[in-house]
């Protein structure tokens, strides 16, 4: 266990302390807080579209964050000989890659936090505004929610620049933390849970899916290139948008469109079937693996 | 397996092959190795010889072919064996995001040393190479001289009983260097075995007590190094020259 923790903790610091990350955390929960009130001003919808877009921003955001970052702490390494280092002295292959790969999805649930608690704060806002304004040709949203939203998107680049600068802590990885840390403040705007049990089959269903393909990803890194993984991940999504996928990969169908208290177990249940066995995959390709 | 030997390769042999496996490139032929207990043993050879070949194959990264590799009498890819070792690869790749002290404390993890024994280790191994007013910044920042002191600590930091250096010496500037054949020296003093590979023939001369010449994929040589300055005429050179003798005769052969 502690050899498991000692790596999965190096890969969640390396996914954490990429730029793109530091990037892309800040970056979707910003824009969970601005769209939908842009989306609601065009079409009048309230708080759907806001879980509409943090639902969007959920998938898009964490695969662009997700995948490349486990390309990274699983293919580089091999490639590097930095594994081989590890692998020599005794830690087991399949270990190795169980902790790589949960290091990496420990930073995408934190990801998760941060935009599904982005997206409650969101979606009560435009509520809110809808009972408050009733005008249109104004783009009206509810003040004390967007200041808390986007305050919490856009400090944590500040703080983390001054740890940086007084404590010499890692800027990009302090983005990230503070960024999902920052988020959980807004909640308390919320005046009941609503917000939070009406997307949370959603979103759980969504993040199974992303799960599945970062879980892909990083079986497949064992053996092929970047631009290989990238071009397996990516007609997998697009087969799940198109077509009723049974075996390998989600389909996004049923996972996009779960709704409800219950109807989410199914794809739920399917995607740690999937994850488990991409896991599963992973592990056979690295004890198989000449690390020439 | 001979008792006291540590590492034991026997008509080892490895072809790498492509995706339709076919032959690509013979890496090593016919190869037999023996390293004994206490013994600082030298693999050297030109490039492309099959030297990390051989390295990876005892460290259990890649299977041979044919043949037995053992490693403290037992399967490479056994955790017991490679529990026992410290490795020090070619390159050193170390994560450039960690400090020199996370990078030592995440090797001690990985050979499952307790927190408090593994930061002892760690600071002492850090004084002893010269890093510790660096400690607290990242490798990525580091010269490739400081990075390899910080994968040579990493390397030691679970007090292993065989330690392997591939090319421990590369990157470094002469002071870097002597002070690493310094530290082989009283490693193997303290009772550890060392198998290194090295294109420095002084290097090697200076720090080890045997030697093995490998030239594509096949022994063509080695011995005992004080034997082989004894029947030198240019003490100093002595393995260099031997070196040289025993790649044309192996060309000869081939």
């Amino acid at each position: 266990m502690r050899r498991f923790m000692a790596i999965a903790r190096t890969a969640a610091i390396e996914t954490m302390s990429q730029p793109l990350s530091a990037i892309l955390f800040p970056v979707a929960v910003l824009a969970v807080h601005l769209l939908p009130a842009f989306q609601y001003h065009r079409f009048g919808a309230a708080g759907r579209l806001a879980r509409e877009t943090g639902l969007s921003s959920l998938f898009v955001f964490g695969l662009f964050f997700a995948v490349p970052a486990v390309v990274r702490v699983v293919g580089r390494e091999l490639e590097t000989g930095t594994a081989a280092a590890a692998l020599a002295l005794g830690v087991s292959r399949s270990l190795y890659f169980s902790a790589r790969l949960a290091g990496t999805l420990a930073v995408f649930m934190l990801f998760f936090v941060a935009v599904a608690a982005a997206t409650a704060l969101s979606s009560f806002s435009c509520i809110k505004a809808a009972t408050i304004f009733t005008g249109a040709g104004v783009v009206r949203v509810w003040g004390p929610a967007i200041a808390a939203g986007v305050a919490g998107a856009l400090a944590p680049f500040a703080v983390a620049a001054l740890l940086n600068r007084f404590a010499r802590r890692r800027f990009c990885l302090w983005t990230c933390l503070l960024t999902v840390v920052l988020q959980l403040p807004g909640l308390a705007l919320l005046e009941d849970a609503a917000p939070l049990r009406v997307m949370g089959s959603s979103f759980c269903a969504m993040a199974a899916a992303c799960v599945v393909f970062v879980a892909m990803a990083g079986a497949l890194a064992t053996r092929l290139k970047p631009n290989g993984v990238t071009a397996c991940v990516t007609a997998a999504v697009t087969a799940g948008f198109l077509m009723p996928v049974k075996f390998l990969a989600p389909d996004m169908r049923v996972f996009w469109l779960a709704e409800g208290e219950t109807s989410a177990w199914r794809p739920l249940a399917a995607g740690a079937a999937l994850a488990a066995l991409w896991l599963l995959a992973g592990c056979i390709s690295m004890e198989r693996k000449e690390l020439a | 397996m001979a008792e006291g030997n540590v590492i034991e390769l026997k008509g080892v042999e490895k072809t790498f092959r492509d995706f339709w496996m076919r032959p690509v490139a013979e890496a090593v032929r016919w190869l037999d190795l023996e390293v004994a207990r206490g013994d600082v043993f030298g693999l050297i050879g030109p490039n492309g010889s099959g030297k990390s070949t051989t390295i990876k194959m005892i460290l259990g990264l890649i299977r041979p072919t044919k043949g037995t590799v053992r490693l403290f009498g037992l399967d490479p890819r056994a955790k017991a064996a490679r529990a026992r070792l410290g490795y020090l690869p070619e390159l050193s790749h170390l994560h450039p995001f960690l400090t020199a002290e996370e990078t030592v404390l995440y090797y001690a993890g990985l050979s499952g040393m307790r927190r408090a024994a593994a930061r002892a280790r760690m600071l002492e191994l850090l004084e002893e190479l010269k890093l510790a007013h660096v400690r607290r910044r990242t490798v990525g920042g580091f010269s490739k001289g400081m990075a390899r002191r910080v994968a040579i600590a990493a390397a030691l930091v679970s007090s292993p009983e065989l330690l392997i250096l591939d090319e421990p010496t590369s990157g470094l500037d002469p002071i870097g260097t002597r002070e690493v054949k310094e530290l082989i020296a009283r490693l193997a003093a303290g009772g550890m075995t060392v198998l290194l590979t090295s294109h420095q023939l002084f290097d090697v001369q200076d720090v080890c007590n045997r030697v093995a010449v490998i030239s594509e994929g096949r022994r063509v040589g080695g011995g005992v190094v004080a034997d082989i300055v004894a029947n030198a005429q240019d003490k100093r050179h002595a393995l260099e020259e031997y070196f040289e003798a025993r790649l044309n005769l192996g060309k000869g052969e081939a």
